[in-house]
């Protein structure tokens, strides 16, 4: 996960505002609940969304109540209850978290990643536990993709697939019955692309610094002596195409789901959020540090 | 049956005109031929029936019996997409059409990779397998070649088409703006704007701004 799913906050109702930030106040008690409080850093919006989407599906309204936390103790804030959703999505983030962490510690030899890794060592333990079927769905398509890195896969496409067909299995497996299974199934499918990319996109600089594997560097054929601009320029064009196509067969997926709340905050973010920020990363590389809400 | 006021996203008791517009909307939302190259597209026609049969209620319930015009059943015919229209197909290409609308990716790619002969049907079915597959880099690639090699080829343009028509539909929908309010001139940049114009005004020896 990497915090690039948010929406478009000038447009959103204040109410819609602090209902956004109820659920992923939320998600950050559930995975405080699983993986003790130093886990909360893992915290990203984009677990955030998947709370969101999923709990549109339940008609019942979205239940919650003003409370306190350790981050924010002065100001009450809205914050949704714990439920199925909320552990699902608090679960996933921690998930992806831990196997992102691995990885950088693996490539990148980053200091505080094993600091993370011990920190969420636990709840990693606790949650494979639970949903095995999905774990080893999720293990097997990382290792298809550590294996295209390997081989410098220099296709968007491909590249972009194992992690594409990730959330994929993620965002169809707590769906019932088939047919939305299959509708969350190709939003998480796309966004999976729209993030892979997005990211490989926000990355160019950082990886061709230090040599490290990207797609894009790769299928484009940067050149050594090229500016490293003047090549994020070159291919915007055929960047942009891919990304922006990926969004628009996930709004087509989302227009199919029969969301009885939440619509306008989804709306927000499908319409307007992912368009900024593919907007925002391809004019600056808006990187996506993320902060707290 | 669904209320039918709630499937077209009304309020029970709308007017007849609030009813022909909501689902004239809809229809456009939920077209067959914005499905087309989707995996979910019988999921869109099931939704476009129930749409056509809550204003079909509506209409003969409430507006006097009515009959709705705009959209007509005809797309029973066209939902069967790019099966009915083009005939001439080979029994090849007709086949592997067939297993990609049904969504059989893995035989419609073994059979792709046996044909020797790389026409431009072939890279139209290649292309259009990729699309519903979501390789939509290599899709828009393919399928543009198959345009190049015969541009007058009303199949392969039309898909074509299609693709580019979504992306712009989608990056230029209603609700996005663009950057819009995020670029528009702050108050600094206007004041400065005037007083440079002022200034160039004023050396040719006419003013823009009286007062200074």
């Amino acid at each position: 996960m990497f915090g690039y799913i948010t929406p478009d906050k000038p447009e959103l109702k204040i109410k819609e505002f602090e209902i956004f930030r109820g659920y992923y106040c939320g998600v950050c008690r559930a995975i405080a609940k699983q993986a003790g409080h130093r886990g909360r850093f893992v915290l990203s919006y984009d677990s955030a969304f998947l709370a969101l989407l999923l709990d549109s599906l339940n008609s019942a309204p979205v239940s919650g109540k003003p409370g306190r936390c350790l981050i924010h103790p002065l100001k009450k804030r809205f914050m949704v209850d714990y439920g199925d959703v909320l552990e699902f999505s608090s679960d996933i983030n921690i998930l992806l978290a831990y196997y992102n962490l691995k990885d950088k510690w693996q490539d990148e030899k980053k200091f505080f990643s094993p600091l993370g890794l011990l920190a969420l060592r636990r709840g990693y333990k606790r949650v494979k536990k639970k949903y095995p079927v999905l774990v080893g769905d999720i293990e097997k398509g990382l290792s298809t993709l550590h294996e295209l890195e390997r081989s410098r896969c220099g296709q968007m496409d491909e590249a972009s697939e194992p992690f594409a067909g990730i959330m994929q299995k993620v965002f169809e497996y707590p769906a019932e019955p088939d047919s939305v299974k299959k509708i969350l199934g190709w939003i998480g499918y796309n966004l999976g692309k729209w993030i892979y990319l997005l990211d490989a996109y926000d990355d160019i600089e950082d990886n061709i610094k230090r040599g490290a594997y990207n797609p894009l560097v790769i299928q484009f054929r940067y050149g050594e002596n090229e500016n490293v601009e003047s090549f994020r320029e070159r291919i915007k064009k055929e960047v942009e195409f891919i990304l922006v196509y990926s969004l628009s067969e996930m709004e087509k997926a989302f227009s199919l789901l029969d969301a009885k709340k939440n619509k306008g905050i989804l709306e927000n973010i499908i319409y307007r959020g992912l368009l900024e920020k593919t907007r925002q990363v391809l004019e600056m590389g808006a990187g996506c540090d993320e902060k707290p809400l | 049956m669904r209320n039918p006021y709630e499937v077209l996203g009304l309020k029970e008791g709308a007017s007849i005109e609030e009813v022909k517009k909501a689902y004239r909307e809809l229809v456009k939302k939920y077209h067959p031929d914005r499905y087309r190259d989707n995996p979910l597209s019988d999921l869109a026609e099931e939704k476009l029936r129930e749409i056509n049969e809550a204003y079909d209620y509506i209409i003969k319930n409430v507006g006097n019996g009515q009959q709705r015009q705009s959209y007509q059943r005809k797309q029973s015919t066209n939902t069967s997409g790019f099966t009915g229209s083009y005939q001439y197909d080979s029994q090849m290409v007709y086949r592997i059409k067939m297993l990609i609308q049904n969504g059989n990716f893995t035989q419609a790619q073994q059979l792709l990779d046996s044909i020797q002969v790389r026409d431009s049907s072939w890279y139209y079915l290649q292309g259009l397998l990729f699309l519903r597959r979501g390789w939509y880099d290599r899709a828009n690639v393919l399928l543009r070649r198959a345009v190049e090699m015969e541009p007058n080829n009303p199949e392969y343009r039309d898909a074509l088409n299609r693709v580019n028509s979504q992306y712009y539909g989608y990056r230029h929908n209603p609700y996005y703006y663009g950057s819009g309010y995020r670029q528009s001139p702050d108050m600094c940049s206007i004041c400065t704007t005037l007083w440079c114009a002022d200034s160039l005004c004023e050396c040719c020896g006419g003013d823009l701004i009286g007062c200074c």
